[in-house]
């Protein structure tokens, strides 16, 4: 495929190097971590149940939030990304379970599965572009879906591992509520701020002028391929973690976890928070999470909702949330 | 005797890859006028056969009454979705996966109104000729797989005669060259790219009623068919209409073989390492150069 200007994404290009917004713009900046910190300031109080809800949109955020790195910043895609979430999920839930490992141990091992896979199949599949790109990714994730349903000698296929412990590291555990809420707010922060520090570095810049054009990249010598891959392995980490966190917080894990569902609900809070910028998987990921709690008698129509809410933004509002403030800084003089 | 139930198996093959590649083909009509790769195209099979079954059962309509009326209604579907989700972005050069994803939400769309308005339950609808199964040797050949393998080839030579000497057809064949060339000589691009979505979503119905009387259909058979379709148009080269309609027999062949050989469950998982083998080895298809 060529690499035409429309196979990348011009959402992505420019946003590191933005002005220090003033005024309304300012305000509207910060209004997206005033919501992020609202909301979980209010899960940490108030506790029960809506502690769960943020607890999901958290370790969605920190999935989201890899995802940001290979699309947002680098405007390459993934739809398969749910892959190195069952590995990381998967082997967190195995390891365990059947062989007493500790969580920490465990997810260090699914991390190094994850990378060791993005590795092998980010050779290939990241030389595609577009919409071949687009079809490679999905194809991986739904392959991944279809062994975790098959291969029940060890995920027990759709039954699913159950049992799984809850997140500890040495004789700390997090067991109540507001502990895991803690726990998942460092990890969120942490995923925040290193993407952030991404973003501004030389590797960042870097990933920045390959989602411009590539054949510019290229021409400034940036080694392409080698800066594509190292975005992708970043994400997947970033992915594998998440699904890790999922298992242990949930306690159960199935192959309906890592489904293309949890594709369409990562690009939906990508989307509805803003591509490209830090805060937006953070501030996605919790609205699109709070949204159906408030309709939680019309389960049927959750999906419904998602799908015609994405094709709106994607129609109408392609920069999402913490675009808003840009919106009011190009009418400034 | 297994030499017989290969046999078996590449029939029953053969019959599902017609219906690959009309799927493909509608991939092909809309990659060719637009340059967009539509994923709601599975959408459009699952309603031919729902929508058939609707006005079959609920509505008491004849059988070739109820599947005209879903043949209509699918492509005027697929005029609608054209306009108020594809045509915004089309305007605006969103990037290529921000097309796919907005099909792709489209699909969902769809399938969720589907289960809502009529119910999850998987349907099926009764076979076109209702006689037993002719034999040749041991192999027993339905007469509905004769209706699919006889439908396919008849639309694919209708298509062939469209693109061929129509005003139409040749107006769509130069948007597929050069679309700015096109405007140029005063061809309505934008109007030929609502046809083709029309067209694609018709063949999409066609192959869902053509496939739903050997199968099912529900809400959610949807995707899988979009993505073997798809797999059907990168096998042909992507935007060769009747090279995508041989890689839907090839891939129709080779999942009947996984089948066979490995078992059912894994049939996706074979369909899709087919599609990873092109994409990595061969993206430009069976057939040569890459548009």
């Amino acid at each position: 495929m060529t690499n035409s200007p429309d196979t990348i994404s011009p959402e992505a290009i420019g946003k590191a190097f933005a002005p220090v917004p003033r005024g309304l713009g300012a305000i509207l900046g910060f209004a997206p971590w005033l919501v992020v910190v609202a909301l979980i300031g209010t899960a940490l109080v108030v506790g029960g149940y809506i502690s769960t809800v943020v607890a999901f949109a958290l370790i969605y955020a920190l999935f989201v939030s890899g995802l940001n790195v290979f699309m947002g910043l680098t405007a390459q895609v993934s739809f398969g990304h749910n892959a190195f979430a069952a590995i990381g999920g998967y082997t967190s839930a195995v390891l365990t379970t059947a062989y007493d490992w500790s969580p920490i141990a465990a997810m260090g091992a699914g991390l190094a599965g994850a990378l060791a896979l993005a590795a092998v199949i980010g050779w290939p599949t990241l030389r595609l572009k577009g919409h071949y790109l687009s079809m490679g990714t999905l194809a991986i994730g739904l392959i991944t879906y279809e062994i975790a349903v098959q291969w029940t000698s060890v995920t027990q296929g759709y039954m699913g591992i159950s049992g799984i412990p809850s997140l500890g590291i040495g004789r700390f555990e997090a067991v109540s509520d507001r502990q895991i809420l803690v726990v998942l707010t460092l990890t969120a922060a942490l995923g925040a701020w290193c993407v952030a520090r991404i973003r501004r570095s030389r590797f960042g810049r870097a990933l920045a002028a390959i989602a411009g054009s590539e054949e510019a990249a290229r021409a400034l010598g940036i080694d392409v391929a080698s800066y594509k891959l190292a975005s992708f392995l970043i994400s997947a980490g970033y992915a594998s973690i998440a699904g890790s966190l999922f298992v242990h917080v949930v306690g159960y894990v199935s192959p309906e976890v890592f489904g293309l569902h949890m594709v369409i609900l990562a690009f939906t809070m990508l989307y509805v928070g803003g591509i490209g910028t830090v805060v937006g998987p953070l501030v996605g990921a919790l609205l699109v999470s709070m949204l159906p709690e408030t309709f939680r008698g019309f389960r049927d129509y959750q999906d419904l909702a998602y799908g015609a809410a994405l094709i709106a933004i994607l129609v109408y509002a392609p920069r999402g949330l913490a675009g808003l403030a840009e919106l009011f800084r190009k009418d400034a003089p | 005797m297994s030499g017989d139930l290969l046999m078996q198996s590449l029939v029953s093959g053969l019959a599902i890859g017609c219906v690959y590649g009309l799927i493909g083909i509608g991939f092909c009509v809309i990659y060719n006028a637009s340059g967009i790769v539509n994923f709601a195209q599975g959408a459009f099979v699952m309603l031919g056969g729902m929508l058939t079954h609707v006005g079959l059962k609920t509505w008491h309509l004849p059988y070739w009454a109820a599947a005209l009326f879903a043949v209509v209604a699918v492509a005027v579907l697929g005029v609608v979705l054209e306009r108020i989700v594809v045509r915004p972005l089309w305007r605006r050069k969103a990037p290529v996966f921000v097309m796919i994803l907005a099909t792709l939400a489209a699909q969902i769309v769809i399938e969720r109104l589907t289960f809502l308005l009529v119910d999850d339950q998987p349907k099926t609808l009764p076979v076109f000729t209702d006689l037993p199964p002719l034999k040749l040797g041991a192999v027993a050949l339905s007469y509905q797989t004769l209706w699919i393998v006889a439908g396919s080839l008849a639309i694919v030579a209708g298509l062939a005669v469209f693109f061929k000497s129509t005003l139409t057809g040749k107006a769509m064949r130069a948007c597929a060259i050069d679309r700015e060339a096109a405007l140029l000589q005063a061809i309505p691009v934008s109007r030929m790219l609502a046809l083709a979505f029309a067209l694609s979503a018709a063949l999409g119905a066609v192959a869902g009623i053509l496939l739903t009387p050997t199968q099912y259909t529900a809400f959610n058979v949807g995707v899988p068919f979009a993505i073997s379709g798809f797999i059907a148009a990168i096998i042909g080269g992507f935007g060769r209409p009747f090279g995508a309609f041989l890689g839907g027999l090839m891939l129709g062949v080779v999942q009947s073989v996984a089948i066979l050989s490995l078992g059912s469950g894994l049939k996706s998982a074979a369909a899709l390492s087919v599609l990873l083998v092109f994409l990595f080895f061969r993206p430009a298809g069976i057939f040569g150069v890459a548009k």
